[in-house]
């Protein structure tokens, strides 16, 4: 089989029994792996009322069949339902751990169960071995992935949670291969339910190509392609992403104090540029990747990696703290916890204001600086008011009576990007199936970047149509599975060509496409099943209510009438959100 | 007041230049910045057509001049142009 492993093993954690998944060559067609398989096998496994933290919820680690091919292609897929949300949720995750996953033998791995206790999988010659984590338990992340290597081989390839996973905070991430994470929707608690510390992944099995002197020469092109664009060719190796932070301010659209506001003043100082000049050492990459993104940096105290541009805002300028070192030691904390940077920051925010408006009568004030490590100390280990934080920001505000406060869509914290800047970037936030999340449909892209045209970001027109067009194709990059800054510098074709040099499967770009929609539509029914609906799709009342008075959003709210319907139809879907039996036929669901 | 950001700053080593103009469009007000900076950075920033390549950025008083006269916006004293160099992230 070229492309694809052909192999992937369940295992019950409370049996240890491992089975092979058949995966006929016509799911493989539909769905490619990563997030579309992963979804597949999920919503085949498990239903709408599936507890998170069950012992039948499924986890699922999932490769596609560029993975550890191409550029870019070390990344993997984490599918499972989301504690943080209730709807069902993917995270990705760079590094190297996909590819090393599938020199192991298998394109993925689906668990379920509880193990009595805790444990670490280890893949290797296409079997799983489960041994005893109960030495490992309590470790950082850092900490365990060296422990695992020690216990394997220096080549293991490591994903492990760090204490806030085994604590269960409703937004553990998984981190694998030193500072990489798999950090929305709180996959890591998943996995510390399962009481699963780490899944390690060694081996020296190559991916069978189809066509390899067709790969070279696309490779090369592929290459070059990415090294040419400004985007992926510099900026971001330069720069990384917090190059962002200038550009989103000088739009009036860079969250501050909790979304009160859309300019920070002091985002000079936590700006890429400034990182760049101060707390940068080197630029770092995942595996077989040209554009390396990553920062390793390092504070006075500390070194690691980060912090990327979400961060950066999540601890910056959305708490109205400024001190760029305390920033990027949270973010190394979170790191090595297990944190997703962006709910925390989020949570965080929300408890200021609660705090400000004596809803919660704690002290947590804007710009504290010097109190932030301890919070997301705290958090991770669900100590004192990290108790609280662990809930993440839509169940801690509605504690304390004030759910407007929490700037969530389906319980996910929306990240840096105000919706009141940018409408098409506010549907997507508002329609996203894993809740607010910028990754399902990047508008930021055409309607502040410029790529791959430049849209009016105020306006609504046309944005439904492409919102979704978005939506498909990220869904599909996913599957494949490659980083989605590639989109930076090549389109649908391209993946097609990848796709066809590796698999040998002659796909065209609107198969392609079609692939992304029906993943998207396939997570939409399980989100509807689990009770969401037209109510969910929507944003918290500030950004339909309250205008900012400077920057050059001011006086914008967010239009979503206006779209929500059109994009309905656009998706083939009834009114209240839910798709037409005409769809699921064509989609073949 | 002209200010340049990502690459072009690292580029120009300048993070902002003053401009004295009454009025004029943006297209003369940056020849003018090429001038105080001793830098020609315009040639990067255009295609051939002399129209803005894909992905650069500029912004008077924050509004995209995409959405404005392009290079032929007016500018006046006072008014702050932003210009990005092309960039991304996520």
């Amino acid at each position: 089989m070229n492309g694809w492993m052909g192999k992937i093993v369940k295992i019950n954690l409370d049996s240890m029994k491992q089975e092979t998944v058949p995966i006929s060559a016509e799911m493989r067609r539909q769905y490619l792996g990563g997030r579309g398989l992963g979804v597949k096998l999920y919503t085949e496994l498990c239903h709408a009322q599936t507890d998170p933290f069950a012992a039948d919820n499924a986890l699922i680690f999932m490769t596609g069949p560029l993975t550890g091919t191409v550029l870019t292609s070390g990344r993997y897929q984490v599918v499972s339902r989301s504690p943080l949300t209730g709807t069902i949720c993917d995270s990705s995750s760079g590094g190297s751990f996909g590819a090393v996953l599938k020199s192991a033998g298998l394109d993925g791995l689906v668990i379920r169960d509880r193990a009595d206790h805790p444990v670490y999988l280890y893949v290797h010659d296409g079997e799983i071995e489960v041994r005893d984590a109960s030495g490992l338990w309590g470790l950082n992340t850092q900490q365990t992935q060296k422990a695992v290597q020690e216990q394997t081989s220096a080549k293991t390839s490591v994903a492990c949670i760090g204490p806030a996973g085994e604590n269960r905070v409703l937004f553990a991430a998984i981190m694998n291969d030193k500072d990489r994470a798999a950090g929305r929707g709180g996959m890591g608690a998943v996995m510390g339910a399962k009481n699963l510390k780490a899944v390690a992944a060694s081996g020296s099995q190559l991916v069978a190509i189809s066509d390899p002197e067709g790969y070279k020469t696309l490779n090369t092109r592929i290459d070059r392609i990415v090294d040419k664009n400004p985007v992926t060719g510099k900026s971001l190796q330069v720069l990384g992403t917090s190059v962002l932070v200038n550009i989103i301010n000088a739009h009036g659209m860079f969250p501050t104090e909790n979304f009160r506001c859309g300019v920070f003043n002091d985002a000079e100082g936590i700006s890429g540029e400034k990182i760049a000049e101060t707390l940068l050492q080197r630029q770092s990459a995942c595996y077989k990747c040209p554009i390396g993104c990553g920062r390793a940096t390092k504070t006075r105290n500390k070194q690691g990696e980060g912090p990327e541009y979400e961060t950066v805002w999540a601890f910056g300028a959305h708490l109205g703290i400024s001190d760029l070192t305390a920033i990027t030691e949270a973010n190394y904390a979170c790191n090595e916890l297990g944190l997703d940077t962006i709910t925390m920051g989020s949570t965080i925010g929300c408890a200021m204001e609660l705090c400000e408006t004596g809803a919660w009568k704690e002290k947590m004030r804007w710009g504290d600086a010097g109190k932030l490590l301890g919070w997301v100390e705290d958090t991770a280990y669900r100590r004192g008011i990290g108790a609280e934080l662990a809930l993440g920001s839509k169940r801690l505000a509605a504690k304390y009576g004030r759910p407007e406060l929490a700037m969530q869509v389906k319980g996910m914290e929306i990240p840096a990007y105000d919706p009141r800047g940018a409408q098409g970037m506010a549907l997507s936030y508002a329609t996203s199936n894993r809740g607010g999340c910028h990754m399902r449909a990047y508008m930021i892209s055409p309607e502040i970047l410029g790529h791959p045209v430049f849209l009016d970001r105020f306006s609504t027109a046309g944005k439904a149509e492409i919102v979704a067009l978005f939506q498909d194709i990220s869904a599909l990059v996913d599957s494949t599975v490659l980083c989605r800054f590639l989109q930076f510098a090549m389109g649908i074709s391209t993946f097609t060509d990848m796709l066809r040099v590796v698999t040998g499967l002659d796909f065209s770009d609107n198969e392609l496409m079609k692939i992304g929609r029906r993943v998207y539509t396939l997570e939409r029914i399980f989100n509807n099943q689990a009770g969401f609906s037209r109510r969910d799709d929507t944003l918290p009342p500030r950004f339909f209510q309250e205008e900012f008075q400077t920057g050059s959003s001011r006086h914008r709210v967010v239009r979503l009438a206006e779209m929500l319907d059109n994009y309905y139809s656009v998706r083939g879907w009834d009114k209240d959100g839910v798709p037409l039996p005409q769809t699921l036929a064509e989609l073949g669901l | 007041m002209v200010k340049f950001y990502a690459l072009l700053r690292r580029r120009l080593d300048t993070q902002a230049v003053e401009i004295e103009s009454d009025e004029s469009s943006v297209l003369e007000l940056l020849r003018l910045a090429e001038k105080k900076t001793g830098q020609n950075f315009l040639a990067e920033l255009l295609d051939p057509e002399k129209k803005l390549l894909t992905g650069t950025m500029i912004l008077v008083n924050g509004e995209n001049i995409r959405l404005k006269q392009n290079l032929e916006t007016r500018v006046r004293g006072g008014d702050t142009i932003d210009l990005f160099s092309p960039a991304g992230g996520g």
